[in-house]
């Protein structure tokens, strides 16, 4: 039974998880960015929803949308003014001004917002439904789903519309998207601006079952990129999965080693996949 | 193992190298005389560059042995061939783009054959000479990446000769050339020849693996369908059909 | 010596007399000054020439910090044999993870690093002989122009270990590493012990590091030690000087850490927001690093900011 409780605790964290790694694995596959300032998006997105909550009192699930609309226009002129300036820079560059990014993203968070704990505590924060025994935490169950179907929308989009056969295009050959009549940078912008739209469902979420600051963005940058190093970049739901490894890793790791290990777990296994499989190709198309 | 027949400088016994179902070098034996040239060719996809990178060891086989100079290599690091003296340039260009054309040129000759030239003065001598060799002393000081397709092929030669290698294995350096530049690169490949170096060059120019080759091996579907003197190689039907007969239609 | 080298030389003298003309506030600032500064020189004898950009190199500052803690807080040992048990221990771990991971390229090269990093510090965390989570004290001392001396020295020391490789056959390789692995593997350098000895020299000089920096503040712990975004400021510094540069990794560090202390110390609130910013620019108009920069507005003047935006932008 405890198995059970742990596998349901580590399923339902593992898919917020995978959800969280979509926008970066999508940006990495595609743009070649591994944007390290992912974190800091999921915070912002955490924000707006929170403030959408306590703010005009609009539930969390249903500000979801509008959170996301946002985080897509900040995405798209994020990657349209400034990231495009250095998308054909080496690999380094591109890491080091998203870490330039983060750490002013995380500024200005701090400014704005202070360096207050915020939870999203809508009235059903803290049922339960009990099911022969174990114990699901509703608002993680809805998060759970929420992610699932966006993860499946992002599936969608990617196979099934002219954009996203242009994306995916794009993924394999910069020139590519010129075929579907796409502008490279326009296309570009969009992408990162679907990853941050993304990044900020799972901020939403992630507000209504765990806290947020605004430092809280390095670790789930570490987190969502190890999940789509084990997801690889090849498809949304393989990034879930992934998510769910991590999920259920973790929350095994921390009731039978003690929480401190969980870093260990993750990181470990983080390593060693990345040994046993180096030559993977990894890209979401 | 060790005791070779001293005549091929190379010999290949049933190499055989699979990527994911497909076979791209199948069960092919040749071998390779010293001072020999030998020409590669095949429609694309024929598997030559492969068999290249097995020579490299750049890939390593499935199946099958490679001898080199009396040594088994089919298992070795690419460098260790280096070493042993195989050099090879790549179809697809790999300058070290960031570096000078000499610089470039002066990494064959510090490391190379038997380890290369310790020495960076003399090492950097020797690449000049290369530089000389291949008409691209005047570029010598330019940054690799901003070299030109025809003078990104001469580099590919010199970096490959400045490794002083026994064994050159040549991978298009032709291709992209105009007439009286792939002129130039047969008498060029031929001098290399007479100073002792054997070579294996792939080649889709024709005319230039005909004046070039003393013999021709025939590569279709990664198997070896010919192997002999380019003029009865030319008339064999089984090559006239599988690649000059597609090249027609 | 020629004049290329005075302007280094007449630096490090001066640097050397801080101590005696410097007051308090100097030898603060320069100690981790000079910690950063070495450590993004050892960066730079992996990154900045093989270009394997790793971000664990902390993990070898914190096996140095924790080599020496151990030995001086729970065996009594003296400061310079723990400086050495850290070095080892560090080198060991470097030569132990060298093989799995440095066949990794690219992102998954750095992403491996930093996992390390991150497992060893809660491996650490878990410790008893570490002090577990909570760490360890070290015997106090108030010899703050040894530790600032050390750590100059050990600075040079990594500076002079650059220099060489940049002119040596060994550095040519690592270069041609750098380029084009598997066209420098067929060319005959040992890809795979080219690099572990650079991982390996790079590890000994971040342990010593460590060590001498363990002692000096005398308190530490896991999460201090084994601190990514230690790891993530030897990157910037090194990137923003010049990778693969000798002097480069050194006048980023210097740079980079007085600006921050200014704005910290004028406008602490924003000191952050303004690093980020200049990480920023700095990525976007010089992303080769200063010594580039440099050279670059000498030969072309200001178009050259043009001209390298044009170069990477899409």
């Amino acid at each position: 039974m405890l198995f059970a409780q742990i596998l349901v605790n580590g399923v339902l964290l593992g898919g917020l998880y995978g959800l969280m790694a979509l926008g970066m694995a999508l940006v990495w596959g595609v743009l070649n960015i591994v944007n390290l300032a992912h974190g800091a998006l999921i915070m912002l997105g955490g924000y707006a929803v929170y403030f959408l909550f306590t703010g005009a009192g609009i539930d969390p699930f249903a500000a979801l949308p509008m959170a996301m609309t946002g985080m897509f226009c900040f995405g798209y002129l994020l990657q349209r003014l400034l990231l495009n300036l250095i998308v054909r820079s080496a690999l380094l560059n591109t890491l080091l001004i998203s870490f330039g990014l983060d750490v002013v993203l995380t500024y200005v968070a701090q400014w704005a917002f202070t360096a207050d704990f915020r939870a999203i505590n809508p009235s059903y924060a803290g049922a339960n439904i009990t099911l022969a025994g174990i114990t699901v935490p509703l608002a993680r169950l809805a998060a759970f789903a929420v992610a699932l179907l966006l993860a499946g929308l992002l599936w969608l989009l990617l196979n099934r519309t002219r954009l996203g056969r242009a994306i995916r295009a794009t993924a394999q050959n910069l020139v590519a998207a010129r075929l579907y009549g796409v502008e490279p940078r326009q296309l570009y912008a969009v992408t990162f601006g679907i990853g941050a739209a993304l990044a900020g469902a799972a901020g939403g979420l992630y507000g209504v079952v765990a806290q947020i600051t605004p430092y809280v963005g390095t670790s789930l940058t570490a987190k969502s990129f190890v999940i789509a190093i084990i997801g690889g970049l090849d498809n949304p739901l393989s990034v879930v999965l992934g998510g769910l490894v991590i999920g259920i890793a973790e929350s095994a790791a921390s009731l039978y080693l003690g929480p401190t290990y969980a870093d260990v777990i993750s990181f470990g296994l983080l390593v060693l996949i990345l040994v046993a499989r180096p030559a993977r190709s990894l890209r979401m198309a | 193992m060790s005791a070779e027949p001293a005549a091929s400088l190379l010999e290949a016994r049933g190499l055989t190298r699979r990527f994911q179902g497909l076979i791209a070098v199948n069960d092919v034996s040749f071998s390779l005389r010293s001072g020999e040239i030998l020409g590669l060719i095949g429609p694309n996809g024929a598997g030559k560059t492969t068999l290249v990178s097995l020579i490299s060891g750049t890939l390593l086989p499935d199946a099958g042995a490679l001898v080199f100079d009396g040594r088994r290599i089919e298992r070795l690091a690419p460098f260790r061939r280096a070493h042993l003296g195989i050099g090879r340039t790549f179809q697809v260009m790999k300058p070290f783009p960031g570096l000078s054309v000499l610089e470039n040129v002066t990494v064959g000759a510090l490391f190379g054959k038997d380890g290369g030239e310790r020495n960076r003065a003399r090492a950097r001598e020797r690449a000049r000479a290369m530089l000389d060799l291949t008409g691209l002393a005047p570029r010598l000081a330019q940054r690799a990446d901003a070299l030109g397709g025809p003078d990104r092929k001469r580099l590919e030669l010199a970096k490959a000769l400045a490794m002083q290698p026994k064994l050159l294995l040549l991978d298009e350096v032709m291709a992209g050339l105009n007439p009286v530049e792939v002129d130039e690169v047969v008498a060029l490949i031929k001098k290399i020849r007479e100073g002792g170096v054997s070579i294996l060059v792939i080649e889709h120019v024709i005319k230039a693996i005909r004046s070039l080759s003393d013999r021709v091996l025939v590569l279709h579907h990664g198997q070896k369908i010919a192997e002999g003197e380019p003029a009865s190689v030319f008339r064999d039907p089984r090559v006239v059909e599988a690649y000059l007969g597609k090249r027609r239609a | 010596m020629s004049s290329r080298w005075g302007v280094p030389l007449l630096g490090a003298a001066l640097l050397g007399a801080v101590p005696w003309i410097g007051d308090e506030t100097m030898m603060q600032f320069g100690i981790y000054l000079l910690l950063v500064a070495a450590l993004a020189q050892a960066w730079n004898i992996l990154g900045g020439f093989t270009g394997y950009a790793s971000f664990g190199n902390s993990t070898f500052y914190g096996l140095g910090v924790y080599g020496t803690a151990i030995a001086m807080a729970q065996f009594d040992l003296p400061f310079w044999v723990g400086l050495v048990l850290g070095a080892i221990l560090a080198m060991l771990c470097a030569l132990l993870i060298g093989l799995p991971i440095l066949r990794l390229r690219g992102p998954y090269f750095a992403i491996a690093t930093l996992g390390l990093n991150a497992a060893l510090s809660a491996l650490v965390a878990n410790l008893d002989i570490a002090g577990r989570n909570i760490g360890l004290i070290l015997p106090l001392t108030r010899h703050d122009v040894l530790f600032y001396e050390g750590l100059l020295a050990l600075l040079l020391a990594a500076t002079l270990a650059v220099a060489w490789i940049s002119s040596s056959r060994f550095g040519m390789g690592l270069i041609a590493i750098r380029e084009d692995e598997d066209a420098a593997a067929v060319m005959g350098v040992d890809t795979t012990l080219y690099k572990i000895a650079a991982l390996v020299l790079s590890s000994l000089f971040s342990a010593l590091a460590g060590g001498i920096y363990a002692y000096y503040v005398t308190f530490i712990d896991p999460a201090s030690a084994f601190d990514p975004k230690l790891n993530v400021q030897m990157v910037i510094m090194a990137v923003f000087g010049g990778p693969g540069t000798v002097l480069g990794p050194v006048v980023g560090a210097f740079i980079l850490y007085s600006i921050y202390q200014a704005l910290a110390s004028s406008i602490s609130t924003a000191a952050a927001l303004f690093y980020g910013v200049v990480i920023i620019l700095a990525v976007i108009f010089m992303p080769k690093g200063l010594v580039d920069l440099g050279w670059g507005l000498r030969r072309m003047g200001p178009r050259y900011l043009l001209e390298t935006v044009r170069q990477y932008r899409l």
